[in-house]
């Protein structure tokens, strides 16, 4: 087992003094990059617990020297967080059950039904893959005006059926999933509908599960589209209300800025620092896009 | 079920006669029902914007009066733009800069922290803690921190030097965008470069330095061919997203100052949303399609061949 001890680097190298130096001025910048991340996402939370002097004066202060935890409260009265973040959470939800049951059933069949045609359906939805979405973002636009959907949830939750970056993730994993498991049902009199939800859902609940990471990510994250498609305030998403009433206003004082930025950007952290072994095993996932 | 099938698809023609056709449906049917509910999505909100796309660059759309067929006259005004030349321009420089700034970093980290002996994992979720970040909170962050009075400033002005204007000078303020957003993603490019590195069996490492290679010999010569594939991939990834970037030259300076961060697509949404002329929008489009089309073949080809 000594060979899976080692890395590029063996015992033995680290022995020599230029090897030594060398790690050492690599550990440096490891620890330099570790503080340059953690430095700006803890000014976030300190930021918004100082006074507003505090925040402006120059050079800046890392620790508060006054706790001002009622800027959260203050922050909570300039903006109506609940509803922009149960409107993020209507997205979520939705997007996540049409792409179980459009895009899960549809990768089912191509995977384990042996419809025929099935290279020609296939090919059907990669093509799209092809195309750079930017490209089709204002026809998407007006096609979403012309079907009469601006404003309405339908508008993210029906195109949700539409990924194919999705559609291949699904797919990949149900041609992982043992025939013999399905064929017995089969033979046992199971309808398909039947064996798809009692057998092929529940043994996909990693896949699943990888999805919903990255289906919330996008909710909570996305600005830009949903400030075009809802244009009623009270269906904004949390992070286009953010964009809209927080980044680009002038007048609101910055310890309550920060204040309102911490509150946003923990829930994602902490789902992250549960989840962290699920989520790093979804990203490299995603390098396998396509 | 697939052997039989197999078999039914190596019938003679003569023999598939009516009923077996009838029952070819009926054991399918599950199995085309399936399929139609994401055919219908598809269609509706990929195929015909895609195909809208094509079709409305040769009009003029407007929503009340109805749309207008025009021929090429978007493509002669987008071709005659100047702001067009501004904004292809900025792309390439923001592509270069993404390059040159943004790519070598998850690679470099990534073979470092595969040497850590220990903390791998404390350093791996530091890394990525950034990427989790959303991007509004992102541009409030670092709108403090590239801040006259901010703490960059703080620091490069304790050393005596002068202080960068970074968002609002027109030298620094593409820079000032890729830097921002090279800090948060690089985490998760990181993590898919270091899954990479590891799997490299370590028995060739072993069997490299018995043959008295040192330690850079090894790393040019195993580690970086092992990631040869990721590598080129990654590239093409890149180039295909960098070559789309609008959201933060947006979000942080609307394309300005002076036009200095107007990428591509930020004109594109400009065209849409400001002078609300689809129609051009939608030719801008169109060409960006023609040129970047070509881009997503060759992943899919590589993505093959990883596989």
């Amino acid at each position: 087992m000594k060979s899976a001890d080692r890395g590029i680097l063996s015992e033995h190298d680290l022995k020599k003094t230029g090897n030594k130096i060398v790690y050492g001025i690599m550990v440096f910048f490891i620890l330099l990059m570790i503080f340059s991340m953690l430095y700006p996402i803890l000014m976030t939370m300190f930021n918004g617990l100082k006074s507003n002097v505090e925040v402006n004066s120059f050079p800046p202060h890392f620790f508060p020297q006054e706790w001002h935890f009622s800027n959260l409260k203050d922050a909570l009265d300039y903006i109506n967080l609940p509803m922009f973040l149960r409107n993020t959470l209507y997205i979520f939800v939705g997007n996540m059950v049409a792409t179980l049951v459009v895009l899960g059933l549809a990768s089912f069949s191509i995977s384990r039904m042996n419809v025929p045609y099935r290279k020609a359906f296939y090919f059907f939805f990669l093509m799209t893959l092809f195309i750079p979405a930017t490209s089709y973002m204002i026809p998407n636009f007006v096609n979403l005006k012309e079907l009469g959907l601006l404003n309405q949830y339908a508008a993210f939750w029906l195109p949700a059926g539409a990924n194919t970056f999705f559609f291949l993730l699904l797919k990949n994993f149900f041609d992982g999933i043992h025939p013999e498991i399905l064929e017995a049902a089969r033979i046992d009199g199971a309808s398909e509908p039947r064996s798809f939800f009692t057998i092929a859902v529940p043994l996909s609940i990693p896949i699943f599960a990888t999805l919903a990471i990255f289906i919330f990510s996008t909710a909570w994250n996305d600005w830009f589209w949903p400030s075009l498609v809802m244009h009623s305030e009270e269906k904004y998403t949390l992070a286009t209300a953010i964009y809209k009433y927080v980044i680009n206003v002038k007048a609101l004082n910055t310890n309550i800025k920060f204040a309102i930025l911490f509150l946003v950007s923990l829930p994602p952290i902490l789902v992250f620092l549960v989840f962290q072994k699920f989520i790093m095993r979804g990203v490299s996932l995603s390098a396998v896009k396509g | 079920m697939n052997q039989s099938a197999a078999l039914h698809d190596h019938l003679p023609a003569e023999l598939e006669s009516k009923p077996y056709k009838q029952n070819r449906w009926k054991k399918n049917f599950w199995g085309f029902m399936f399929l139609v509910p994401a055919i219908i999505i598809f269609i509706m909100f990929m195929w015909v914007p895609i195909f809208k796309g094509f079709l409305y660059s040769f009009y003029t759309v407007d929503f009340v009066k109805g749309n207008t067929f025009v021929g090429m006259d978007n493509y002669a005004r987008a071709l005659t733009d100047p702001d067009v030349l501004i904004a292809v321009k900025n792309t390439l420089y923001y592509m270069l800069l993404c390059l040159v700034i943004g790519f070598w970093v998850p690679i470099a980290f990534a073979i470092a922290i595969s040497e850590l002996r220990k903390f791998g994992g404390f350093v791996r979720v530091a890394a990525y803690l950034p990427y989790v970040m959303p991007a509004v909170v992102l541009y409030g962050l670092w709108r403090w921190l590239y801040d006259p009075v901010g703490p960059i400033n703080a620091l490069i002005g304790s050393t005596g030097a002068d202080q960068i204007a970074f968002l609002t000078d027109t030298r620094w303020s593409m820079i000032s965008l890729v830097f921002m957003e090279t800090w948060q993603q690089f985490g998760s490019g990181m993590l898919i470069y270091l899954a990479a590195v590891l799997s490299i069996p370590r028995d060739w490492y072993e069997a490299a330095e018995i043959d008295g290679a040192g330690v850079w010999a090894r790393i040019r010569h195993i580690t970086l061919p092992s990631l040869r594939n990721l590598i080129l991939l990654m590239l093409i990834l890149q180039i295909i997203a960098t070559s789309q970037g609008y959201q933060s030259q947006m979000a942080l300076l609307d394309g300005g100052p002076n036009n200095a961060t107007l990428t591509y697509a930020l004109l594109i949404v400009k065209y849409a949303f400001t002078r609300l002329d689809y129609g051009t929008a939608t030719a801008l489009g169109m060409l960006m399609f023609v040129v970047l089309g070509g881009l997503g073949i060759l992943q899919f080809k590589l993505n093959k061949e990883d596989n």
